[in-house]
């Protein structure tokens, strides 16, 4: 459609015109700063990432463990009756290759983010994270991966303290 | 660890901030308008013949009729205080040291909203005679805050 169209109407302006001060503008950063409360639950699950634990709760009416924690029971609605350190490692449910950055930038080598089903957490109880040490072509889903770490001085209690998941080799004989 | 209980070690709060940036061309007649402002220090404005309406800022086009606007003046820089607001407090909320004057000046039939400055608050009152105050040429950047505010005319 917008292939037929030559001439659009209005003011085309590039890159240069606004550096060589052919035109005039103004230039505006909206402070956009926010604080969002941990909660009960993640504040614990953050802290257990900075010791370089996947941490889940568990429901021993519904026998259920999800990750993250949760205080609550999703099944009974009942309060859960504990955290369960996880292992690290698990199953790719569901993945996909994404050729842009967050601010829509094109990069040649894909990021490949995955849900990823956590050992020890229930089935179809995973969390969302990078597949890394991975050609593109060969992630499969129902593959097996483990948890990359950052070194232990440098984690801060985020997610990003897993740089990212990466397969494990299998030995099948 | 009782599921109520947390782990004093974590986060209480994830800080974060969000990158929104944004680049505002101000459009042809705006282009124009703040040129004059910046190389030659006047305001322009824009006639419509048939509605006898002197638009200030200038626009390209009539409000009124729709017609196009060709007509381009300087409308000198003196204006009237149409009507004003004193603020005691900043964008944030906070108190300022110094109270700020905001008036809209009328000038042609249209006006600029601006800061009044060189007078008391108790001394600014409707109509009064008001010119604009601009920066040295060589700080101007092609902004309304190139005129630094408006001041009573001395008489």
């Amino acid at each position: 459609m917008t292939s037929k169209i030559k001439d659009f109407p209005g003011t085309p302006l590039t890159e240069k015109d606004f550096e060589q001060g052919r035109v005039l503008y103004r230039h505006d950063k909206i402070e956009a700063w926010y604080a969002w409360d941990t909660g009960t639950a993640i504040r614990t699950y953050l802290a257990a990432l900075q010791e370089g634990i996947l941490l889940g709760s568990y429901c021993a009416t519904c026998r259920k463990t999800v990750i993250p924690p949760r205080t609550v029971c999703e099944w009974c609605f009942r309060p859960m009756d504990e955290y369960v350190p996880l292992q690290d490692s698990g199953t790719v449910n569901t993945y996909s290759l994404c050729y842009v950055t967050w601010d829509v930038k094109r990069i040649e080598e894909p990021e490949i983010p995955a849900v990823i089903d956590i050992d020890g957490a229930s089935p179809l109880c995973g969390i969302m994270h990078k597949l890394g040490e991975v050609a593109p072509e060969d992630v499969k889903i129902g593959m097996r991966v483990q948890a990359v770490w950052k070194p232990e001085d440098e984690r801060e209690g985020a997610i990003t303290d897993i740089l990212y998941f990466k397969p494990v080799k299998e030995d099948r004989s | 660890m009782s599921i109520l209980g947390h782990d004093p070690a974590g986060p209480a709060a994830w800080l974060g901030d969000l990158p929104v940036t944004s680049r505002y061309t101000f459009g042809l007649a705006g282009e124009r308008f703040f040129r004059a402002i910046k190389d030659e220090g006047v305001i322009m404005g824009t006639n419509c013949p048939a509605c006898d309406l002197t638009y200030v800022p200038a626009r390209i086009f009539c409000e009124r009729c729709l017609a196009s606007l060709e007509t381009w003046q300087d409308v000198g820089t003196i204006g009237e205080v149409y009507t004003f607001t004193i603020l005691f407090v900043d964008k944030d909320g906070l108190p300022l040291d110094e109270p700020e004057i905001i008036a809209f000046i009328q000038i042609g039939d249209g006006g600029l909203v601006h800061r009044l400055g060189d007078i008391e608050a108790e001394d600014v009152e409707f109509g009064l005679a008001v010119e604009a105050v601009f920066k040295p040429k060589k700080s101007r950047e092609g902004a309304i805050t190139d005129i630094t505010h408006f001041r009573p005319i001395k008489a």
